[in-house]
């Protein structure tokens, strides 16, 4: 009974193979090291962000002769200070473009250096490639020089991690990286590669994958599934049934590319849109139905929204503790319905009253078509909404002599205009940009959201002005964070990226201050740098940025970012800001959002601008 | 919030470098505890099968079988219910008995059928096969003889009658057809 079908799979696999062109390199005898660079190639790769070393050298000696063969389809080598930067330079390329990034690195050191961005991948499902040199297959295991236990070390923070020791296997597992890596729930896929496996020579064969009888099945089944009619029809009971609907948006929408799709669907059926940090971007924010960020220190309107809604509709989100807080009171009067690729994640955190695995454009398409007759209008709920985004506007002390930090932000936005891709650290800054700034277009705000990497601006912005050569590309960067990848200062003036530094400097770690001012009494343990020495200024200048200022004084503000943002190359300016502004709105660590305090400038409801809670206790 | 129960969890998983290592990080990595595991090459030699114990409420339960089916490596993942399955671990069992206490040892193993694999005058190791229930009936018995030492297997488990996981189904598909062509 079986015979026939597989003599008929066999047939099609043979129609296939024969319909794709052979590779023109089909037949060559090369290197393990040559293969690597090929399939590379193959896959589009136009830059390879790293940094050489013993147990790579065969590698990067490949990409020198691949780039002397092949003048036209040269890769760019991009070296770093620091590995870190190279993975995370990946990083920004991917996020700016949805294309996978590609690290080259060495092993040992070299390879541990990459460990935190490509954590950092994975917890905001970004798809980048790293190889790492290993050493020679005899040698693994006996603490050889500049060995590490990579495959140990990555398979905890990466989607996928291979060693590859079968010499017959360089070109299958390295496509096969790729494959993974961009598939599904996108994320980074290492390649701990020993040396005598990159010297290793054989004809390229050009083709062929490796076989992942599971994964290849699941993605088979999620790429095909298919929401039925009756699960849609409960879909629109859900949405008939509600006065007050609200779809909360995350990276999920940036990553499937299902930002028309949601803008469609929140115009379609009249649905307000709120979304995450790793959200920004889906909507255009200066749509009359975005509501901006929600969460810890979402808008005030948006966090509203999300206390007054009964119906939210999570797309490509996850619930994570910075969005739901007091997962009890998060959305409390809401019924939820959670779209995601991940299976996961429904549930994970939040019971939900309707739920669909699939991307979120698949998904959002197939509601869309199955909505068709949909009619309900919900305008008195969206004219609520637009009264709370009237009522509590986000709001600083714009009267204040020192230069505020939301001051800054708001002149750069003037002058950008939400067309500029945004790289940031993490910490007040990051927050100030993500509530201050607008952003028109998916991939346009890249930051560390789960993971909250300091240091990850100026690398990614590396990345992401590589990967967008005509486009404006600002590091909103804090002076905490950038020290922490500062070599890449360097970079930027060596391979004249233009990327744009803008550092907030108010002299200490402002996040963690502010919560030691809510949460410790005041004492700046560790996170004070009014007593550093250092001169950012003078520190570019001796990277040899043309264009390096500081601004102290607040009417100077408006005139030199003005004249930052139109350098032309990279330039720096270093803003000092107040040290002791807080980030509001600010739903406290493990409370609800009817805790939210919003400062004294922001309208709050019910007449409590610093009142409410500011921590739950106990949470982090 | 329900109550903690123990899961049978079958995994068959690519049998390739480093994953068991993978499996069980994911465990340690997101808390989850594994209470027993065994592993071993199934009839298809490129796929393992893991077996594992592991006790959790309902949405433990359902966050592990998800986050295992996320792992590239990993084929097909399988929940047991109660009654769909066979579950059989081995133990030895060290008891030290003495003359008082020897008749009771023999007892013991005769009653559940077990057998000692080995004997001096002081001690003697017990072999037993049979779900974890049954074996912890027998410590419990031998416990206040004096059990000095035990090495348990961890359970394999088999669905009963003809249900097969997925690759062990091709596989059996591919032997019946390689039959057919012969």
């Amino acid at each position: 009974m079986t015979a026939p079908k597989a003599s008929h799979a066999t047939h099609l696999d043979i129609v296939g193979e024969t319909a794709k062109p052979k590779h023109p390199l089909r037949g060559r005898v090369m290197s393990g090291a040559e293969m690597v660079v090929q399939v590379v190639a193959d896959e589009g790769v136009k830059t390879i962000f790293g940094y050489s070393g013993g147990a790579i050298l065969p590698t990067y000696d490949a990409v020198f002769r691949h780039n002397e063969a092949n003048p036209d389809q040269k890769i760019e080598l991009l070296v770093p200070a620091n590995e870190q930067g190279a993975a995370f330079m990946a990083a920004g390329y991917a996020r700016s473009t949805g294309e996978v990034g590609v690290a080259l690195v060495t092993s040992g050191p070299g390879a541990t250096n990459t460990v935190t961005p490509t954590r950092d991948c994975q917890a905001d499902s970004v798809p980048i490639v790293v190889i790492c040199g290993q050493v020679p297959r005899a040698a693994v295991g006996t603490d050889a020089f500049q060995e590490a236990p990579i495959f140990n070390i990555m398979a905890s923070c990466a989607k996928h991690v291979f060693l590859l020791t079968d010499e017959n296997q360089i070109e299958e597992t390295v496509r096969t990286a790729f494959e993974i890596a961009r598939s599904g729930r996108p994320g980074p896929v290492v390649i701990d590669l020993p040396k005598d496996v990159q010297t290793h020579e054989a004809p390229f064969k050009g083709e062929g994958r490796l076989r992942l009888r599971g994964y290849d099945e699941r993605r088979e089944i999620l790429e095909s599934s298919t929401i039925s009619a009756r699960h849609a029809q409960s879909f629109f009971e859900l949405l008939e049934n509600s006065e007050a609907p609200l779809i909360y948006a995350g990276g999920g929408v940036i990553n499937s590319r299902a930002s028309d799709e949601l803008r469609e669907f929140s115009h379609r059926f009249g649905i307000p849109v709120v979304t995450t940090l790793m959200g920004i971007g889906s909507m255009d924010t200066g749509d009359d139905l975005a509501l901006h960020m929600l969460g810890m220190h979402g808008a005030a309107y948006a966090n509203y929204a999300v206390e007054d809604c009964d119906f939210l509709f999570a797309v490509g989100a996850r619930f994570d503790d910075r969005v739901a807080g007091k997962v009890d009171e998060f959305a409390p009067k809401a019924r939820v319905a959670h779209l995601d690729i991940d299976a996961s994640e429904i549930g994970k955190v939040k019971g939900v009253d309707w739920s669909h695995v699939a991307s979120a454009k698949r998904g959002l398409s197939e509601l869309l078509a199955a909505g068709k007759g949909f009619s309900k209008s919900f305008a008195p709920w969206v004219e609520h909404v637009v009264e709370l985004k009237r009522r509590h506007p986000m709001a600083y002390n714009a009267g204040s002599d020192k230069i505020q930090a939301e001051f800054v932000l708001e002149c750069l936005n003037r002058i950008v205009g939400g067309d500029a891709i945004v790289t940031t650290g993490v910490g007040q800054h990051q927050m100030w940009a993500a509530q201050y700034l607008d952003f028109k277009s998916p991939r346009t705000f890249l930051t560390s959201g789960s993971m909250g990497t300091m240091g990850f601006g100026l690398p990614a912005a590396i990345g992401a002005q590589i990967a967008n050569p005509g486009k404006l590309v600002i590091d909103v960067d804090g002076d905490g964070s950038i020290r922490m990848n500062l070599g890449e200062l360097e970079t930027l003036t060596t391979y004249d990226v233009p990327v744009k530094v803008l550092l907030l400097n108010n002299l200490g770690d402002g996040m963690v201050r502010q919560w030691q001012d809510l949460f410790y009494a005041n004492r700046y343990s560790g996170t004070d740098k009014a007593l550093h020495k250092k001169d950012f200024v003078k520190a570019a200048e001796a990277d040899g940025f043309r264009f390096a200022r500081r601004v102290s004084k607040k009417e100077d503000v408006a005139t030199q970012l003005e004249a930052f943002v139109n350098f032309e190359g990279p330039a720096l300016l270093e803003v000092m800001t107040d040290g002791h502004g807080h980030v509001y709105p600010m739903v406290g660590p493990g409370l609800g959002y009817k805790n939210m305090i919003t400062g004294d400038h922001i309208e709050g409801r019910g007449n409590k601008p610093g009142g409410g809670k500011t921590s739950g206790g106990g949470y982090f | 919030m329900s109550e903690q129960q123990k899961h049978t969890i079958s995994i068959l998983v690519e049998n390739e470098f480093g994953v068991l290592s993978r499996v069980a990080g994911m465990f340690s990595g997101r808390g989850f505890n594994i209470a027993t595991l065994s592993v071993a090459e199934t009839l298809e030699p490129s796929v393992s099968r893991i077996t594992l114990t592991a006790a959790g409420d309902d949405a433990v339960i359902e966050q592990i079988i998800k986050q295992l089916n996320k792992m590239v490596s990993v084929i097909e993942v399988v929940d047991f219910r109660a009654g769909e399955f066979v579950d059989i671990e081995l133990a030895l069992i060290k008891v030290a008995f003495d003359a008082s206490t020897r008749a009771e040892v023999m007892n013991a193993v005769s009653i559940f059928r077990a057998k000692i694999v080995d004997l001096s005058t002081s001690t003697c190791i017990i072999e037993t096969t049979g779900s974890q229930a049954k074996i912890d009936a027998l410590l419990r018995l031998l416990e206040p003889i004096g059990v000095k030492e035990i090495a348990r297997t961890g359970s394999a488990a088999l669905f009963r009658g003809e249900r097969l996981m997925t690759v062990d189904r091709e596989h059996a598909a591919g032997h019946c057809d390689s039959e057919v062509a012969s």
